[in-house]
């Protein structure tokens, strides 16, 4: 071990030289124009970093800078905040929102997806139940008229002809076409505890993130369950690595090209059918072990909100991050890219994500939303690629290239208290 | 001996099959009369099972294959053949609504009524140790019946009354009829019937009657079973329990009784007649007379494949029945002459049925449909079954091609070479392949399809489910559902705009408002280009949302709707009384505009279908209520909407009845029940569909008159149900022909409102309307129950509180309640006929029939679901006090309402106040006074709903 930490040192010196010689060069022509950023001439093969980003708030027209759940639908983008529903029409720029008096029937909206065949939007309720918002029309279902578990809805996903809702007492299954509700609970699912925090659906699998209960998986068509749990039990270490889930207490799931991504509230966890990887904030670019959420964009790369930054695993072979927060003092973006532990670039924006409590991400297209506690943000991925690329490297004015640590106050995303 | 192996096999198996039933619950099963009969049928029981035999109530199946219970099936809007009817066999069964594997093979419900009808399935409390402890009986399921319980199948029907015109059972006297008490002894050991001597090896076995009654049953086989059900034969066994029996044996010097006598036995089984080469299991002597007693045993010809080979049969010894083997048992027996001529006669079973006569089929065109070229008019048919294709040029009938049940509606690809039918009774759509005039595929599609279009370029077809509120949008390439749009309550018709990219559709019912809130109906808009909801464009205070045509200028499409007013009394008789009708224009940037197609002394009732001229200068809209087409003058009206204030086009315009003289040109006059309306696309001709005349009315546009009517083809003489059709279809009947009884019930189910009735100010003793399908045997009516017929429901009681004109006369009345009892029940989309329950349903059955809580509290039986709502019709037919009255109510007892396809008739309860079936629960039965059910899991009120849905 002390010669991988010897020779990580000495690649670190090497590279700590280059970026003081890069320093003397201002290479920005032809790159997007940040006045304070310049750019390394000499090439390394680095992931894609978004240093392009736009904000919106209550002042652009959000009706809550609080922003839980956001939902790229074509040319819309829905916002699900904590008072109200908006949506960004990204042709017009134009942001047109709903409120209660507008006929939201609940003024927290907690979880959003589409039916893309339908192109009906449906709106997970925190403590409100589940909408359905369709030509202008709000339909409503809670726990008194309707076969809803229960109102407090963090999570919804969309299966088929199903609509999935997480919530506090279990995960209820509604079926559009015939109208049945089916509940899912401790009685007739694996659920060690039934505190629902997050649904995802792809390729005939549906999983759920589970308070205490790790990840739960429905095979739609035998219908039958499978349970991730920590083999660690509930230790809040992760006491043999990569032997499974990192922690029980989960909040996001995603699957994609076969690759389950999760979140938990002590780190977070890739899963490829066999294997288990679990990641932690002291040894990856994860701001944070405190995962609010985790959206995977494929196989390699996943996007995670936690409470000091947005961490993106962007290429899982070599484990390339690239850190994403917010100095709370200048505001300005921070993007740091790591490799194991070792940083490889820092990138110096006058804007990124609006503040470091981040509650969801979106993929839309190359570009990229994330919800904050403070607002939403788009990053615009001109020119993205995924993976690893030989560029330049982006360099801060001040040379900075260690991983930024942003503090900020907290704005916590719903969630079980106590 | 063999028999007691039988039967006692026939238990071991009853057990185990409770046990192996315990995996899933601890449901009992049905384990049939013959097992009862173990212990139930000696001398020393009484002959308990033996007088049940002899009873009516063991023929009560085989009854339903009579002529009369198919006209009371009629009568009763049952399509099914009686036989195959829940509704029918949950009175004239046992375990009728029980799932497959609740019965266990000894059960047969063509024995009727049997002794677990009234006593409950017995496999947990047969056993002697627990059915000689009554009190451990009883726990174990035994009903002990009251005569009250048997009201449950007895209280009078008004389907059996106009059929058989019994009078009123005497409950006293059926109640001793069917005494069946123990003999003195109660030694319950059942002493056997003795072994039949000399069975021949080799010789063919005895099947029993079952075994033949599974093939020689139903129509196709002339109801041969059941006609031996019903003959003396049947009975043969069981009358050898009766006194007279008894004094015959004693007379011929028997010293056992009859039913141990092998000399009584040989004429009165089929086994002791002669005992070839033994019986199968399925074979009792109970059976009395049975198939084989006269075509000799059928272990060798049973089979189909030999049964059906005369040659074979006869091979396999199926006997060729002669006087001689009658006389063998009938000559001279006990002195009583035998004529064998007429005793054929009297027991004949022809295999082929006899034919029936038929009932008239009337055609009852609703819509229409022209060919892209324009030389043919399709016309869907809903009571044939059938599209009748008219030649526009020469204006007659030249073709009818068979689609699905209850065609609604009809429209062509835009290439010409399919038309799409819409089968409301089926959920199905028919592909016509116009070239062959011949339905080539048939598309399931959601709950009873009523409007059907395709898109511009033919690629998809929009189907309106209006009973599932729903959109099916299905590819015409491989005519296969991809997605299903919402729409809002009950969709209707659609149209699209003249470019193509919007489709309007129209929605029958308001969607949901809050209690005593106006109605808020909507037009749903469609994009083509995404084949998805657009917008939903909101029609204040106006319901029944149905007929739609775009504005060939494709700035507006009009509408037709009622604006019902009913939060006010009925007595209010401001701006046009209780529904007035009206046209809608919905502007294509979605405002909306209503104006009154009622005048002060002449109103417009039941507006179905409208239809605008090519040049856009004409609108036509028919009037089904009173059979006229009413020809409106688009430029003057929208002259005056353009002249009136935004204030006025909202709340003056939409009420005021001295406007439609101002853009309604005339009134043209068609034959009954107007319903589609077309217009050619020359311009000079419209052509409608006469619903009740089976007939298009043919009107020239420059003219403005009816020029022709087209016979299409139903039968000339007018039946009373037809007639009564027409009376329930006309506003004849309601002052200033305001309104028909289609109007509140849209082809005989809801409008979904809640209505105020009486003067008794506003907003007191609010009444939710309720479905017409099937109410026949339901009565009283009325939700405070004081109609205990439809004679008085739609009688004077309705010339007082609704049509405020003179009642029907006798004649008309009768015939109008004919008509309604025969308004079909549709079939129920969560449990299709003979299908198993699904795990969740399954499970709101067992919540249903529950007696105890979660915490194992005996819940009291006047609050158990199936008290009140029992099968078949699931009402008790009396009121309650349900804990649901209001402030605002007079009464607090209400009629119990029938369950059947109760998903389909929301709002619910009395006032309408709940709005899905979980809120009667969650939110108004906070005493546990309707049922107990605040002890239920979330999970299990779940379940209890997807049972409720299956009835």
């Amino acid at each position: 071990m002390k010669y991988l930490i010897i020779s990580a040192r000495i690649l670190m010196v090497l590279w700590l030289g280059e970026t003081a010689l890069c320093q003397a060069k201002d290479l920005t022509s032809g790159l997007p124009a940040f006045s304070s950023i310049s750019v390394c001439a000499t090439e390394q093969k680095l992931p894609y970093v978004y240093t392009e980003w736009k904000h919106f708030t209550t002042k652009d027209g959000l009706p809550n800078d609080h922003v839980f759940a956001v939902k790229a639908d074509g040319s819309k983008v829905w916002v699900g905040t904590e008072n109200g529903l908006a949506c960004i029409d990204k042709t017009t720029g134009k942001i047109k929102s709903w409120k209660e008096k507008d006929g939201l029937p609940w003024r927290v909206v907690s979880a959003l997806d589409v039916n893309t065949k339908t192109g009906e939007l449906w709106v997970g309720l925190f403590g409100g139940g589940l909408a359905r918002f369709s030509g202008g029309r709000f339909d409503h279902w809670h726990q008194l008229n309707s076969g809803l578990i229960n109102d407090v809805v963090y999570g919804v996903a969309i299966e088929n002809d199903n609509v999935w809702a997480a919530t506090t007492a279990g995960a209820s299954r509604y079926n559009t076409v015939t109208g049945e509700w089916t509940i899912y609970t401790e009685k007739n699912a694996p659920m060690e505890e039934i505190w629902n925090y997050g649904v995802s659906y792809d390729a005939g699998k549906v999983y759920l993130g589970i308070w205490g209960s790790g990840v739960l998986e429905f095979d739609v068509a035998t219908e039958s369950w499978k349970d991730y749990l920590d083999p660690d039990g509930e230790m809040e270490i992760d006491l043999y690595r990569d032997d499974g889930i990192v922690h029980v207490i989960t909040t996001g799931t995603s699957y994609i090209d076969g690759i389950l991504w999760v979140s938990s509230y002590f780190g977070m966890c890739r899963y490829d059918g066999r294997h288990w990887r679990g990641y932690f904030a002291h040894e990856t670019g994860l701001p944070s072990d405190f995962g609010n959420a985790v959206k995977g964009r494929d196989a390699n790369e996943a996007w995670f909100a936690t409470d000091k930054g947005v961490g993106v695993l962007a290429d899982f072979p070599s484990d390339t991050w690239v850190t994403y927060t917010m100095d709370p003092n200048t505001h300005r973006g921070k993007a740091v890219v790591t490799q194991g532990q070792i940083t490889l670039e820092i990138v110096d924006m006058p804007r990124g994500i609006p503040h470091n409590y981040a509650l969801w991400t979106e993929f839309d297209g190359n570009n990229i939303w994330v919800g904050t506690s403070k607002g939403l943000a788009n990053a615009i991925g001109i020119g993205y690629y995924k993976g690893l690329r030989s560029r330049a490297r982006w360099v801060a004015p001040s040379g900075e290239i260690e991983a930024g640590k942003s503090g900020g106050h907290k704005t916590k995303r719903p969630k079980r208290s106590g | 001996m063999k028999y007691i192996l039988s039967i006692s096999f026939s238990i071991v198996l009853c057990i185990s099959v409770c046990w192996a039933g315990e995996g899933r619950d601890k449901h009992p099963v049905y384990v049939g009369a013959r097992v009862c009969a173990t212990c139930h049928q000696t001398e020393r029981m009484g002959h308990q099972f033996s007088k049940w035999l002899a009873s009516k109530h063991a023929g009560a199946y085989a009854v339903l294959a009579n002529p009369q219970s198919k006209k009371i099936a009629e009568l009763s809007g049952i399509p099914q053949e009686p036989q195959e009817s829940t509704m029918c066999l949950g009175c004239h069964a046992t375990g009728a609504h029980a799932e497959a594997w609740e019965k266990d093979d000894t059960f047969f419900v063509e024995d009727g009524v049997q002794c677990e009808r009234c006593h409950g399935p017995g496999s947990e409390y047969m056993d002697a140790a627990i059915m000689t402890d009554r009190d451990a009986a009883v726990k174990a399921g035994l009903m002990i019946p009251t005569m009250l319980d048997c009201m449950g199948c007895h209280q009078v029907k008004g389907s059996h009354v106009a059929i058989h015109n019994l009078p009123k059972l005497d409950m006293e006297k059926a109640w001793r009829d069917i005494a069946h008490p123990t003999g003195k002894d109660g030694d319950r050991k059942s002493k056997p019937p003795p072994e039949p001597a000399g069975a021949g090896s080799g010789e063919p076995k005895y099947v029993g009657v079952y075994v033949c009654g599974r093939c020689h049953k139903g129509p196709g086989h002339s109801y041969q079973f059941s006609k031996w059900r019903m003959s003396r034969h049947a009975l043969a066994y069981a009358t050898l329990a009766a006194p007279k029996a008894y004094a015959i044996a004693k007379k011929q010097g028997l010293k056992t009784s009859p039913q141990a006598s092998a000399e009584c036995l040989k004429c009165h089984t089929t086994i002791f007649t002669n005992p070839a080469g033994g019986a199968l299991d399925s074979y009792s002597p109970y059976e009395g007379v049975g198939c084989e007693a006269c075509h000799g045993a059928g272990g060798k010809y049973i089979p189909q494949a030999v049964m059906t080979d005369p040659r074979a049969a006869k091979a396999a010894r199926l006997r060729e029945v002669t006087r001689e083997v009658c006389l063998r048992c009938h000559e001279n027996a006990h002195d009583k002459p035998f004529d064998f001529e007429q005793a054929v006669k009297k027991i004949a079973h022809p295999a082929v049925p006899a034919k029936a006569a038929q009932t008239p089929r009337y055609k009852t065109p609703l819509n229409m449909a022209f060919s892209p070229d324009g030389k043919e008019l399709y016309v869907a048919c809903e009571a044939s079954h059938t599209v009748i294709v008219v030649d526009v040029r020469q204006r007659r009938k030249i073709a009818e091609i068979p689609a699905g049940h209850h065609p609604t509606e009809v429209t062509f690809s835009p290439n010409g070479a399919r038309a799409y039918v819409s089968n409301r009774l089926d959920d199905t759509i028919s592909v016509i392949d116009v070239s062959s005039r011949e339905a080539v595929a048939t598309v399931p599609v959601g709950d009873e399809p009523h409007g059907v279009l395709t898109d511009n370029s033919g690629k998809h077809l929009y189907v309106l489910n209006t009973s599932a509120d729903s959109i099916s949008v299905i590819d015409t390439k491989t005519l296969k559902e991809i997605k299903r749009l919402t729409a809002s309550r009950s969709p209707w018709s659609l149209s699209h705009s003249p470019d193509g990219s919007l489709i309007y559709v129209t929605n029958n019912l308001s969607r949901f408002v809050d209690f005593r809130k106006p109605s808020i109906s909507e037009v749903t808009v469609i994009d083509t280009s995404r084949a998805a909801v657009r917008d939903r464009i909101a029609v204040p205070a106006a319901n029944l949302l149905q007929g739609v045509d775009w504005h060939p200028s494709g700035k507006f499409a009009l509408i037709t709707c009622n604006r019902t007013k009913n939060l006010v009394p009925m007595t209010r008789l401001v701006q046009g009384w209780t529904i007035t009708n009206a046209l809608g224009v919905i502007w294509k940037d979605g405002r909306v505009d209503q104006v009154l197609l009622d005048e002060p002394g002449m109103c417009f009732p039941d507006p179905a279908d409208v239809a605008i001229t090519p040049d856009g200068r004409l609108a036509l809209v028919t009037s089904s209520g009173s059979d006229r087409v009413a020809v409106v003058d688009i430029p003057r009206l929208l002259s005056i909407l353009e002249a009136a204030t935004d204030e006025e086009r909202l709340h003056v315009l939409p009420n005021h009845l001295g406007k439609p003289t101002e853009f309604v040109i005339t009134h043209i006059p068609t034959k009954n029940s107007p319903r589609g309306v077309l217009i050619t696309a020359d311009g000079k001709t419209a052509f409608v569909a006469n619903a009740l005349d089976d007939s298009l009315t043919v009107i020239d546009i420059d003219k403005l008159e009816a020029v022709q009517r087209i016979d299409l083809g139903g039968p000339k003489a007018i039946t009373k149900v037809r007639y009564g059709e027409r009376l329930f279809h006309s506003a004849n009947i309601t002052f200033k022909r305001q309104f028909s009884c289609h109007s509140c019930h849209p082809d005989g189910h809801v409008d979904g409102l809640t209505y105020d009735i009486e003067p008794d100010g506003i907003g007191i003793s609010p009444v939710d309307n309720r479905t017409l399908r099937g109410i026949l045997d339901t009565a009283p009516f009325k939700w405070e129950g004081t109609n205990p017929s439809l004679q008085r429901q739609c009688g004077p009681r309705l010339a007082v509180f609704f049509t405020r004109i003179q009642p029907f006369t006798p004649e008309e009345l009768s015939a109008l309640d004919n008509y309604i009892c025969t308004i079909p029940r549709p079939p129920n989309r969560y449990r299709p006929l003979g299908a198993e329950l699904t795990d969740a349903q399954h499970r709101g059955k067992k919540m249903f029939e529950r007696t105890m809580t979660n915490d194992n509290r005996v819940i009291p039986k006047g609050n158990r679901c199936i008290t009140c709502h029992f099968p078949p019709l699931y009402t008790d037919r009396h009121t309650h006090k349900v804990g649901e009255k209001l402030w605002l109510d007079g009464e607090s007892e209400f009629d119990t309402p029938h369950l059947s396809n109760i998903y389909d008739s929301a709002p619910y309860l009395h006032n309408g106040i709940a709005q899905t079936l979980e809120e009667i629960w969650t939110r108004y039965n906070p005493d546990d006074e309707h049922g107990v059910t605040n002890d239920m899991t979330k999970d299990q009120l779940n379940d209890l709903i997807e049972y409720i849905k299956t009835l």
